[in-house]
């Protein structure tokens, strides 16, 4: 959507005119400081030091006036610094590599899909039309139950699939930190459609012989945004718990949920989804201070599920042949984009700087007032975050966003090569991302991320991370071995 | 196949597909001699006592594999007509098509009790279909015995390739499997005719070829036995045959033996008085520029031996082993070109390349897989794994009818012990089995029903 500003908006003249505007705005604070300090130093110089003491003496101090003063500073200060909230530090995380026997390329899974659809050809035709507009790679992967023909979708084969993505992404987490499980305060794990009694965090407890007080949550259902809303959930707990650590786990357990059926709106997911996952550890403890590669900010969560429409609008539900599969609505796009809106509203004030807001509401103003035609205002978020990780849901999702929020080639790029390479991999994509832009060594100290990830229900939820110092490119991360071939082209349409 | 259900029970299929994405797209064309064997499959079996495959889905044994199969693009790609309408493999990394079998009893007591026809079962026979896009022309197949033994089945289709092909292929899977380098690594480079010409005419396998050409066989049901002879016994028999054959080698020794009780047994024939030997042998060290070991394609070449009635007759196995042996050490790389000339000639209106036709048989077929001991030893067992030599490794040949084939192998014993594996209409089967002067050999039957 375009500015408010005419046309000529492209014209360098404007644009020093807009930075001149932006930098007045963002620094009001200090340039109205200027002017008030040089006057009172004239002034100070103009009294010279004898009046300055006679002023001094003139102030007649008693001693319970002064105690009294002193005991309300003291007393503002510790209201002040008990009631601040605790900063929260992502000390570091760990994204799971898939072997490469689980790797899936194009004519694997389209031969799959026509020995074991052979009398639905146009089922075939429409998951060959959706492999070839997705924007994957050769290299996603799929769990070993799925190379099968036909698939074996086993409990058993779910469960081994579970313990193999989120013990590797854990034993990885803790010796990258040096984490003792002992040492492991709360534990949520989020998955949405595998959810096994005993839940996946029992699994993990029972693995790592984890403490018998332990806080241990399993989210379930809540779909691919669920990796932001455990990141929230840890955050209000080591709120109420000082000096803690927090892991989380985010995966998406791709075994049970493959879908057998011919209906062709729930064939989309078998075509995206993807093996993978991600454990963070998060803590509170001052000594992780230093250490920390990140500060959580903020995190905004929104809803839209009130709306009928958004509600339905990925569906889980049983097919006329009684396969159970997830059903994409057609204006899924649609509820997105008014889910993001809803989203930048609220984080917009939080995060955006004052000339911004300025125009915002500027624009909110004379809309109401003078002329509803004029079109929103949409803030350049460029401004308020160096890096952006879009859920890599689809490719319509990335450009969605791409254009919605104006952001160039560079910002999604992240997002683009993980749906590349690591297909959707639901709630940890979020984290394959934020490992791309490290291992390309663009993080440095003091850059704003801004994670943003949709779900089911409709939900849209964002978090806002500060990172805390420069990080260096390592060689324990899923893309070590393929960054250098990266960023790729991905044509529109790869030729099957 | 018996009457009986078979003993090996297929439980599940998969696709195995190759670590890394080939490189965009590329198609590989067959040869002419690649096309030619088009009527055709390969099966080998390779026997171990210790199953190396553990838990299956997640052993680290199948990212070797995996790796392995990153370096044979062809193998994991589907076959497609190319403009001419000839086959092409194009290297879309679809993978290979992986069995999973189980067998009741143990090793031991299959190598003792299965016939030839059950070993079959170890490993698949799929005809190519009309469309071949979505088969995987490669399979293997995994059977699981009682007690740990496994017997890893591999086929595909002649056109993709030779018997040496497809044991080397499994060699570098072993070799990767332990951190060595690939002794043989694939090599897809199709030989070239050097810059002579070559008369087709007078070629003694062209005219070989025209002849298969016309011939049809009727199909006779065929069963198969397995022969193996120790090294003494070898080395006996070839003291004794010295005098008249100075440099016969195991395999001159052995099919002069089987062709001339073969002959016996089919008693005398009535319309032709010559008796044929066609010998299969391979040509990649033969070609003025060898070939490497490792060229992943067919290269092999069929020539007659004809003795006639009388010859036969009177003929002692030291004047038979010593014509074998001047024929195979008397083929020239023109045979070789000549051959491939002459499927030149065959070509249809567009460069389309003649069906197939059976190039093992009709005559009673033998084939030589001498250069496979390389050095003093048989690289068909040098696939370890574990640090464990195959107990056993069976070949077929797939729709060789006619009057017979025998291949003659080398045995998991060194030097000069050979395993024969011979396929004949069964009742000659049974017969050879109890043939005097093979038994006088002493040796050790395998998989054949008692």
């Amino acid at each position: 959507m375009p500015q408010i500003l005419p046309d000529f908006s492209n014209s360098v003249k404007l644009k020093y005119v807009k930075l001149g505007y932006q930098y007045l705005v963002n620094h009001i604070l200090y340039l109205l400081l200027v002017p008030i300090m040089v006057a009172i130093l004239i002034e100070v110089l103009r009294l010279g030091p004898y009046e300055i003491l006679n002023l001094w003496k003139s102030l007649h101090f008693d001693l319970v006036q002064i105690l009294c003063s002193s005991f309300l500073i003291i007393f503002i200060a510790t209201v002040y610094f008990m009631s601040k909230p605790r900063h929260v530090y992502l000390v570091d995380y760990a994204c799971y590599k898939p072997p490469v026997t689980c790797r899936v390329p194009f004519a694997t899974f389209m031969e799959h899909s026509r020995l074991i659809l052979k009398n639905n050809p146009k089922s075939v035709e429409f998951q060959m039309r959706i492999l070839e507009r997705s924007g994957l790679g050769e290299e996603t992967c799929l769990p070993p139950a799925i190379h099968y023909i036909p698939p074996t979708p086993t409990m058993e084969a779910a469960r081994g699939e579970a313990e193999l993505v989120i013990f590797s992404a854990m034993d990885s987490l803790l010796q990258k930190t040096g984490l003792k499980p002992k040492d492991i305060d709360i534990l949520i794990v989020n998955c949405s459609l595998f959810s096994p009694t005993p839940s996946l965090s029992a699994m993990l407890i029972n693995q790592y012989k984890l403490r018998s007080n332990i806080k241990s949550f399993n989210l379930s259902g809540m779909g691919c945004s669920a990796g932001l809303i455990s990141i929230d959930l840890a955050r209000d707990l080591l709120q109420v718990h000082p000096n803690s650590n927090a892991v989380v786990v985010s995966t998406e357990i791709i075994t049970p949920n493959y879908y057998q059926g011919n209906e062709r709106a729930m064939l989309l997911p078998n075509c995206l989804f993807r093996m993978g996952g991600a454990a963070i550890l998060l803590s509170n403890r001052r000594r992780n201070r230093s250490r920390a590669k990140y500060r959580l900010v903020h995190v905004v969560r929104t809803h839209k599920g009130a709306d009928d429409k958004a509600y339905r609008c990925v569906f889980e539900e049983e097919d006329k042949e009684g396969k159970v599969g997830i059903s994409l609505s057609k204006d899924l796009m649609a509820i997105a984009g008014e889910a993001l809106k809803s989203n930048i509203t609220t984080i917009g004030p939080l995060v955006l700087p004052a000339s911004e807001q300025l125009l915002f509401l500027m624009t909110l103003i004379g809309r109401k007032i003078f002329n509803p035609k004029w079109k929103p205002y949409i803030p350049d978020f460029k401004q308020a975050f160096e890096h952006f990780c879009i859920h890599a849901g689809g490719r319509a999702v990335i450009d969605e966003l791409q254009k919605n929020l104006q952001l160039s080639a560079e910002h999604v790029e992240a997002s683009r090569m993980t749906l590349h390479r690591f297909g959707n991999t639901s709630s940890s994509s979020l984290w394959y991302e934020m490992s791309y832009i490290e291992e390309k060594g663009r993080m440095k100290k003091g850059d704003r991320v801004w994670q943003i990830a949709f779900g089911s229900g409709f939900k849209c939820n964002s978090a806002v991370w500060k990172c805390n110092k420069t990080i260096k490119t390592t060689t324990d991360n899923p893309w070590s071995d393929c960054i250098d071939r990266y960023p790729v082209h991905i044509p529109e349409i790869v030729k099957l | 196949m018996g009457d009986q259900k078979s003993r090996v029970n297929v439980h599940s299929v998969l696709t195995q597909v190759s670590s890394r994405p080939s490189a965009s797209d590329e198609t590989y064309p067959l040869t002419r001699l690649d096309h030619a064997m088009g009527h055709h499959t390969i099966h080998v079996i390779f026997y171990y006592e210790k199953s190396p495959f553990g838990s299956f889905d997640m052993d680290p044994i199948r990212v070797t594999l995996s790796e392995v199969l990153s370096s044979y693009p062809p193998v994991t790609g589907r076959l497609t007509r190319d403009d001419a309408g000839n086959w092409a493999v194009k290297c879309n990394d679809a993978g290979v098509r992986v069995l999973r079998a189980r067998v009741g009893i143990t090793l031991d007591e299959w190598l003792r009790s299965a016939d030839g026809n059950e070993e079959r079962d170890l490993t698949v026979w799929e005809d190519m279909p009309e469309v071949p896009n979505t088969w995987s022309p490669f399979r293997i197949q995994l059977n699981d015995f009682e007690g740990g033994g496994v017997a890893i089945g591999l086929s595909c289709t002649h056109m993709h390739g030779d018997l040496t092909s497809l044991i080397l292929l499994f060699k570098a899977f072993s070799e990767a499997h332990h951190g060595q380098a690939i002794t043989f690594p694939p090599f897809f480079k199709p030989p070239a005719p050097p810059d002579r010409k070559f008369s087709v005419n007078n070629s003694k396998s062209t005219s070989y070829l025209e002849a298969k050409l016309q011939k049809q066989t009727p199909s006779v049901k065929m069963s198969t036995a397995t022969f193996k002879f120790s090294d003494s016994v070898v080395k006996q028999c070839l003291s004794e045959i010295h005098d008249k054959c100075p440099d016969a080698s195991p395999f001159d020794l052995l099919a002069a033996l089987f062709w001339i009780r073969v002959v016996h047994l089919k008693g005398p024939k009535h319309d032709d008085h010559t008796h044929s030997l066609s010998l299969c042998v391979d040509f990649r060290r033969l070609l003025q520029e060898p070939l490497p070991y490792g060229y992943f394609g067919n290269a092999l070449n069929f020539s007659l031996l004809s003795l006639n009635e009388e010859e036969m007759d009177c003929s002692m196995l030291g004047r038979v082993a010593e014509l074998v042996h001047c024929h195979v050490s008397g083929l020239k790389e023109e045979e070789f070109w000549a051959t491939l000339h002459w499927l030149d000639l065959q070509k249809e209106e567009g460069g389309k390349y003649a069906p197939p036709f059976a190039m093992y048989g009709p005559e009673f077929t033998c084939v030589s897989m001498e250069h496979m001991i390389i050095g003093d030893q048989p690289v068909m067992y040098s696939m370890n794994f574990d640090s464990a030599k195959p107990v056993h490794v069976s070949c077929h040949v797939g729709n060789a009818e006619g009057e017979g084939l025998i291949l003659v192998m080398p045995s998991a014993e060194a030097g000069l012990a050979r395993t024969v594996m011979v396929t004949l209409p069964e009742e000659e089967t049974a017969k050879l089995c109890e043939d005097q002067s093979i038994l006088h050999l002493k040796p050790t039957m395998l998989l054949r029903s008692i």
